[in-house]
């Protein structure tokens, strides 16, 4: 399966950079916006249903209860402080790169908000680390399951909610939607408050 | 916030059909939600690949990206694992 999607997403890279160097055939919001949310809402719903229909996903979530809430509290302080680690080992600005971090998985947040507060070079990090997040949890899923079922959920960051909903739930089963969901939205609502509050540490 | 909140609605929606049809005879979905993720990862792609921005981008960060990418995901799994086992979370 994962081969499917490694071959989904280097078509669409193809597609879209020939859209966009080879003259444009069609816009390119008719797919990065149109396509994506349709299908996004779709599987939203679909996993939804899924979940809702399984008897055992439902026991399981219960089991588990409030605890589930502390999944996202470690993966974002896990991210910043590996931020603060890295900034130390490059020596580059930490408070740039704890803010690089603190983007969770959300490039097209982090990119324009690092530029905007630490200038282009960190924004374009932040672009880069972010992206990245987001490509290693799809790719590398297979392997990073066997680990813990946890794991692609904290590789996945603020992604859980949405892009890497889907092939999270696919390889972790139904029971990790609402864990990796809940986990990817408090981690949506965090980073950009995360990312200007280092800023104005820094300030 | 809004935005966030439009994805919450579909799901919960899924959810609460799916409760109240839990014994009704049973569809097979898999598929459909096969085709579908093909559709969202083809559009994530199609995004990356038609960012010149992310394009210019990734090659002159690269080794900082590397690390700093590296750690984060190596402290956000060891925090994890930590607390999980703090909770007793299986």
């Amino acid at each position: 399966m994962i081969k499917y999607i490694v071959l989904a997403l280097v078509f669409g890279v193809a597609a879209g950079y020939s859209n966009n160097n080879f003259g444009n055939f069609f816009a390119n919001s008719l797919v990065s916006d149109y396509l994506f949310n349709f299908s996004l809402i779709l599987l939203l719903f679909v996993m939804g249903f899924s979940f809702g229909v399984d008897k055992e996903a439902t026991v399981k979530l219960k089991r588990a209860g409030l605890k589930i809430l502390v999944v996202p509290f470690a993966v974002g302080l896990g991210s910043i402080l590996g931020g603060l680690v890295g900034g130390l080992i490059l020596g580059i600005n930490v408070f740039a790169s704890m803010a690089v971090s603190a983007g969770f998985g959300w490039y097209t947040l982090a990119g324009p908000l690092v530029g905007q507060l630490f200038g282009a070079e960190f924004g374009a990090l932040g672009l880069t680390v972010n992206f990245l997040r987001e490509l290693l949890t799809i790719t590398t899923i297979s392997l990073t399951v066997r680990i813990d079922k946890y794991v692609p959920i904290a590789f996945g960051g603020a992604t859980t909610m949405d892009t890497t909903l889907p092939v999270i739930v696919r390889y972790c089963g139904s029971e990790a939607l609402i864990t990796a969901f809940s986990s990817g939205f408090a981690l949506s609502l965090t980073a950009p408050f995360a990312i200007t509050a280092i800023a104005t540490l820094f300030h | 916030m809004l935005n966030l909140l439009a994805f919450a609605f579909p799901l919960i929606a899924g959810i609460l059909l799916g409760y109240f049809l839990r014994d009704k005879k049973r569809i097979n979905l898999g598929r459909i939600t096969f085709g579908t993720i093909l559709a969202l990862i083809f559009s994530l792609g199609f995004s990356i690949g038609s960012s010149n921005e992310l394009l210019s981008a990734m090659p002159k960060v690269g080794l900082n990206a590397a690390v700093i990418l590296a750690l984060t995901l190596l402290f956000s799994v060891v925090f994890l694992k930590t607390v999980k086992k703090m909770v007793k979370m299986k």
